[in-house]
């Protein structure tokens, strides 16, 4: 290994351990178990003496039979023969929590301390209850009814002839989502490390031993590092719950993974990896121009990288789209954007190789602008340099 | 092992570095002084490499340099804008900041735990910055910048946070480097301890030399190189002093006692004679200026000498 290499690879190690601790994340992962496992007896607690099946009191059946109401989540009592007054001091006391008066089948009044969630399922036992009343009016049969409710189902088929598995496109889904727990930790862990160092005047001592790209390439590294460590983390911890869960539920787990394309799965792989490391060289070059994190205006351009992820979504309703298309290949967005288009519709083959193509590039490029910028942005304390003055660092690089 | 030819650096329409020359020579201590804003630090950043000159030439001795580039493993640097990474472990920064250089891990090591056990915080080393005071944090950042042991380090203010007793080792080690063979380029604010220490002196002002040589050199090229210091049973009469030809400069240093700064061209007696008409002298006495009052009189006068 030459020296710069291994200076590379020194400040990429510092960047790493500076950050991530193992001890750390498991403590972490315990304390979320433990605290989510209070929040789930808790939650339980609260939801079964908030939601236990309420006491309403008929004063008026209207139309009704009396004999069909009958539900699992509400329970009705009879009060017909109970004056309204006596009812009402029930529910004042809390014995009752509403009395119902059915005036028609069109007509019904509900009668409570005040708003309820299980309101929602009288309206669907009462209209039920209408329906039933409506068909015998009209003689209608049940199963006629029931003919007449049920959809079209409809078939879907492509030019493409074959879709993309089910598995493919949670696939894609899982890729887009783990880049943006990467893309959130290279926010937060550039944004710290490098105005940190700016504001505990680091700066200087490490940029006169070595040369500002070797120092920005390895913080790139060590800050990519960390965040493909949290999204192996978490996509094993992922994987680990799937896997609990299809053993419990019997789920067809091995024939799903079998869907999964091997092509598709190194593509994502590449596309995500290139990605990252474009916007951690972006982040890089950001955070050197702030001075202070707290009043800089720049902080908003770190949301910048968010975009196409956002723009990914926007990908689900339609793939083939002129704009989707471009910006499929369009260095800034495809790393979000080409997995999508890749499950949901034909992709000419050269289209993912333009894309990595000119992903490459843009990455290097950033990698190179970031370095030029953390060379001048990292000695100017007390003033940030200007949007002109980085889009001509932008161009120098 | 260090020539600075001609050197301008200018930042807008600011000149902080105006054609400035100097030379220093292998092992030897060369103090760079100057009042804030003199261009000692734009000086420094170039020399370290760290911001380039617009005109003139930086030229290093062969010891320091691989092939036609500066090897910045064989450069030291304390600088005056200065910190460490406070939630790391001191013997952790160590070795990295050491790594930077070049350093081999193992050796680093054993002379990073040399240099703790002598400033008296080996016990610490695996706490965090963040716990140390401020003067134990100054050695940490001491220790890194000569801890690969280069052939040139440039000192910025290496006297900042300690007390007396610590400046003083500061400077003992300071002396044994140079010993050693190392060559040091100082900058400071303590005269005294600059006085002591430098084998040179370099004093620039708007980025102009002003004065340039050994101590003894300057202090005798320097217009006020003796003063007198006169005490009086009483008041004295300092409208003598400001009117006499034979004395440039006189200050109040005590209610009863003054300094009294010779004109270029005095005559003692007409400076007796004045000095016993302004009061009943109590006691005399004659004292070689300092390089703090030579430092204050350069900056008043711009560093003018005997003509």
């Amino acid at each position: 290994m030459n020296n710069q290499l291994r200076t590379v690879w020194n400040v990429t190690k510092w960047e790493y351990t500076r950050f991530f601790k193992w001890i750390d994340m498991i403590k972490g992962t315990v304390f979320f178990l433990a605290f989510g496992l209070i929040g789930g007896v808790i939650g339980f607690w609260v939801a079964s003496d908030t939601l236990s099946v309420p006491e309403i009191a008929i004063h008026q059946y209207g139309e009704f039979d009396k004999e069909n109401f009958q539900s699992k989540e509400l329970r009705f009592s009879d009060r017909t023969n109970d004056s309204m007054e006596l009812l009402l001091e029930e529910l004042q006391a809390g014995s009752l929590d509403g009395i119902l008066t059915i005036v028609s089948s069109d007509s019904a009044t509900i009668r409570m301390k005040s708003q309820r969630g299980w309101l929602l399922s009288l309206r669907q036992f009462l209209k039920e209850q209408r329906t039933e009343l409506k068909l015998q009016e009209f003689n209608i049969d049940a199963t006629v009814f029931a003919a007449i409710e049920e959809g079209m189902v409809l078939h879907t088929e492509f030019d493409r002839g074959s879709e993309s598995s089910s598995a493919d496109k949670w696939l894609a889904g899982i890729a887009i989502f783990l880049v943006l727990i990467a893309v959130f930790m290279g926010f937060a862990y550039q944004f710290t490390a490098i105005t940190g160092e700016k504001q505990q005047r680091i700066t200087e001592q490490v940029i006169s031993a070595i040369h500002p790209q070797t120092w920005i390439d390895g913080k790139i590294l060590g800050i990519t590092g960390i965040g493909l460590t949290y999204v192996v983390y978490y996509g094993g911890l992922g994987l680990i719950s799937v896997v609990a869960l299809v053993n419990f539920t019997g789920a067809p787990f091995g024939e799903a993974l079998a869907l999964i394309n091997p092509g598709l799965l190194l593509l994502f792989l590449i596309l995500s990896l290139l990605g990252i490391l474009m916007i951690n060289s972006f982040f890089a070059g950001i955070a050197a121009t702030i001075d202070d994190p707290n009043t800089s205006q720049k902080s908003g351009l770190m949301m910048i990288p968010l975009y196409p992820v956002l723009f990914a979504f926007v990908a689900i309703f339609n793939a083939d789209s002129t704009a989707i298309q471009i910006l499929g290949m369009f260095p800034l967005t495809s790393y979000a954007i080409l997995p999508v288009r890749l499950v949901m519709t034909q992709v000419a083959w050269w289209e993912p190789i333009v894309a990595i193509a000119l992903l490459a590039a843009t990455a290097w490029i950033f990698r190179l602008w970031a370095g030029k910028i953390f060379a001048t942005g990292m000695m100017m304390y007390g003033k940030e340099p200007t949007i002109k003055e980085m889009v001509h660092w932008f161009r120098r690089s | 092992m260090l020539k600075f030819e001609n050197v301008v650096k200018k930042f807008a329409k600011v000149k902080a570095v105006d054609d400035l020359s100097f030379e220093i020579k292998k092992g030897e201590i060369f103090a760079l002084l100057g009042p804030n804003g003199a261009g000692k630090t734009s000086s420094i950043r170039m020399i370290m490499q760290i911001m380039e000159p617009d005109s003139g030439l930086i030229s290093f001795d062969s010891s320091v340099l691989l092939g036609s580039k500066v090897n910045r493993s064989k450069l030291g640097y304390l600088p005056e804008e200065r910190g460490l990474y406070q939630d790391a472990p001191i013997m952790k920064t160590l070795l990295y900041l050491s790594s930077l250089r070049g350093s081999d891990p193992a050796e680093a090591q054993k002379k990073a735990t040399a240099w703790l056990d002598r400033f008296g915080i080996l016990d610490r080393k695996a706490e965090k910055i963040s716990t140390l005071s401020k003067g134990n944090q100054q050695k940490v950042q001491f220790i890194a910048s000569i801890l690969h042991e280069p052939e040139f380090a440039i000192l910025d203010e290496p006297y900042s946070g300690f007390d007396p007793i610590n400046q003083e080792l500061i400077s003992d080690i300071i002396r044994e480097l140079r010993d050693g063979g190392m060559t040091i380029l100082l900058s400071a604010h303590q005269m005294q301890l600059v006085e002591n220490i430098a084998d040179r002196i370099l004093m620039i002002n708007h980025g102009k030399e002003l004065l340039s040589g050994t101590f003894e050199d300057i202090r005798n090229n320097t217009i006020s190189d003796k003063k007198l210091i006169v005490s009086y049973n009483g008041a004295a009469k300092k409208e003598l002093f400001e009117s006499s030809a034979h004395i440039r400069n006189s200050i109040q240093t005590a209610p009863e006692e003054w300094e009294i700064y010779f004109s270029e061209n005095y005559s003692l007696n007409e400076v007796l004679k004045i000095m016993i008409e302004a009061g009943t002298v109590k006691s005399l006495k004659t004292s070689d200026v300092n390089l703090h009052e030579i430092f204050i009189e350069s900056f008043k006068t711009g560093g003018r000498v005997h003509e």
